[in-house]
């Protein structure tokens, strides 16, 4: 196999580097405001919280650029009582060429009581052999309030690379009340070889999961089905979605070669869910 | 290897024989001492009586139960080859039959809109997508499941048959995923305490509260004393047989091909549970998307013969 050329970030340069980045907020119910309470940051991790009309925005920024294989981002936030919370990416986060080691990303949210967290961030990037391995672990209050929304895209398919070798592995533990609620394994290798498989993506290079996890979770799914079935009938390119609602939770997934299309349904979505556009950055 | 096994046999069923006529001579001749006791005997000597009859029967009772102990745990008996005396799996043809009151034949797992959908269309695309699941979809899990539920039965670790339970059914990813493994765990459960009992069934969950099927399956074979080699390769077969029966059943494919299919999987199936007999949850993992959105979909489907 030959090299391919991918831009490599000027501090990426080698393979030694080894990033250690880690992000911790705390967020506090002041009056009719949500307000950081505690923030910890170290390595290349950064949190931003920019002035929003809408409340409290946390904005997550990985000034390394990307990660290459060995890089290892920690993300914490915690939700006090009654705290609403928007968390997402400044940008797409990349996963670049690893020599063996894994890129890894452990993302853990707790909520207290009535708190509500719109998990947000921008999606995945996956490059010619990317190694990447993902934990995201939300413990939530009886009565609090999630919607999560993750998006992986393998390859740079706006540069034409529709084929390649990368290896993904995503583990999802959702409790509620101290139970488990949802659990998902994603485990892919190979990316693209076994993309093309008819139940796996039938050439899929890009997928979403979109979870609520809420007391009122069961209502959102005839609002999110209303969103697919529309946009299943246009665009060119194909969309494979659908949504379903059980156990306290609903939960859509998507999966399309057009990461594009991809996108502009998973705004969509958003926008129906939340009642306002997609956060700044997603548009 | 056969000989020793078939003599061990032999001898094991002998001294079964020999104990138990001894217990009944042991059980007949204490009741008639009691009987002549209790009505010449004088109080002081029925209390003796009784002491000895009691002592006989714990004394009994002792050496069965150390006996019918050691057989179960005697590796001697745990099959490796399907001699005829030695085929302890039998009753999984039964468990895993389409007869048994699980209602399998209500679930075809999404493919009913693959097929509404295009993507099955004949044998050889049902082929592939079959193998799909087997390679990438909830099947894997399910098998990896079941490898972790028997060794957990096996090991009386009840903790960690609760935690793999409560994991395989937070892994259900859909509203007919989830019923389709909870339907078919509580009700496989429920026949089985009614009519196959064994103590590890009874650490799992309370009839109700959500079972999924291959932790069921996986601690009734733990249970019973079954290999987990055989007892896997046996559920991933009826999961793809049952898989193979829906696509008939929706006319997809025709009941010679279903069939070939199954023939042409079989090798595929005992791979997979050669792959998962020794796998822990950290194995667990999939990628089947759009089989996961193939069960949303069926969710709506207009017209539907299957649950799921």
């Amino acid at each position: 196999m030959t090299e391919p050329a991918y831009p490599v970030p000027p501090d990426a340069q080698g393979f030694a580097r080894r990033a250690r980045g880690e992000a911790r907020a705390d967020f506090a119910r002041v009056g009719a405001r949500t307000e950081p309470a505690r923030v910890f940051e170290t390595g290349g991790l950064r949190l931003r919280f920019p002035r929003t009309a809408a409340g409290c925005e946390a904005v997550l920024i990985n000034t390394g650029g990307g990660m290459v294989g060995g890089d290892h981002a920690n993300a914490a936030i915690e939700l006090g009582a009654g705290a609403q919370v928007l968390f997402t990416t400044q940008s797409a986060e990349k996963i670049y060429r690893s020599d063996g080691e894994t890129s890894e990303v452990d993302a853990r949210a707790t909520l207290g009581a009535g708190a509500r967290l719109e998990w947000l961030p921008q999606e995945t990037i996956l490059f010619e052999g990317a190694r990447f391995r993902r934990r995201l672990t939300v413990d939530l209050a009886a009565d609090a309030s999630l919607l999560l929304v993750e998006a992986v895209i393998f390859g740079r398919i706006a540069m034409g690379e529709r084929s390649i070798d990368a290896s993904l592995r995503d583990s999802w533990r959702i409790r509620r009340g101290g139970r488990l609620v949802f659990a998902e394994e994603l485990r892919l290798d190979h990316a693209s070889a076994i993309l093309d498989r008819p139940a796996v993506g039938r050439g899929a290079r890009a997928i979403a999961s979109i979870l609520i996890a809420a007391p009122d979770a069961q209502a959102q799914l005839d609002k999110i089905r209303a969103v697919l079935d529309d946009s299943g009938q246009r665009g060119d390119e194909r969309l494979d979605a659908g949504a379903s609602a059980f156990n306290g939770l609903t939960l859509a997934r998507l999966a399309s070669p057009s990461p594009d299309r991809l996108r502009a349904v998973v705004v969509a979505v958003m926008m129906a869910l939340r009642g306002r556009a997609a956060p700044r950055v997603w548009s | 290897m056969s000989r020793p096994r078939q003599f061990m046999g032999t001898i094991t069923v002998t001294t079964i024989m020999t104990m138990a006529r001894m217990i009944t001579i042991t059980v007949i001749t204490a009741m008639r001492i009691t009987g002549t006791a209790t009505t010449r005997a004088s109080a002081p000597s029925r209390m003796c009586m009784a002491r000895t009859v009691a002592t006989i029967i714990i004394m009994t009772t002792t050496i069965l139960t150390a006996t019918l102990t050691r057989l179960m745990d005697a590796p001697s008996l745990k099959p490796e080859s399907l001699e005829p005396e030695n085929f302890a799996e039998l009753p999984l043809l039964l468990w895993l039959s389409p007869a048994f009151p699980v209602g399998s034949f209500a679930y075809s797992h999404g493919l009913e809109w693959a097929v509404e959908a295009g993507d099955i269309v004949d044998a050889a695309t049902l082929q592939i997508w079959l193998v799909d699941l087997l390679n990438f979809g909830a099947p894997r899990s399910d098998a990896v499941l079941f490898a972790c539920a028997f060794r957990a039965g096996r090991s009386s670790d009840w903790a960690a048959l609760a935690e793999i339970n409560e994991l395989a059914v937070a892994l259900a990813g859909s509203a007919e995923r989830r019923l389709e493994t909870c339907a078919q765990g509580g009700a496989f459960v429920s026949a089985m305490r009614a009519a196959w009992t064994c103590a590890a069934l009874e650490h799992l969950p309370a009839s109700g509260d959500p079972i999924a099927y291959p932790v069921a399956v996986g601690t009734a074979a733990a249970g019973h004393g079954l290999s987990l080699d055989l007892s896997l390769q046996a559920f991933t077969l009826s999961l793809f047989s049952n898989f193979v029966s829906a696509a008939v059943r929706l006319g997809a494919i025709g009941q010679t091909d279903g069939q070939k299919t199954l023939a042409g999987i079989l090798p595929d199936v005992r791979r997979l549970a050669r792959e998962t007999s020794s796998a822990g949850l950290d194995d667990l993992g999939g990628c089947a998307f759009r089989s996961d959105i193939a069960a949303m979909r069926h969710e709506t489907q207009y017209s539907r013969l299957f649950r799921s």
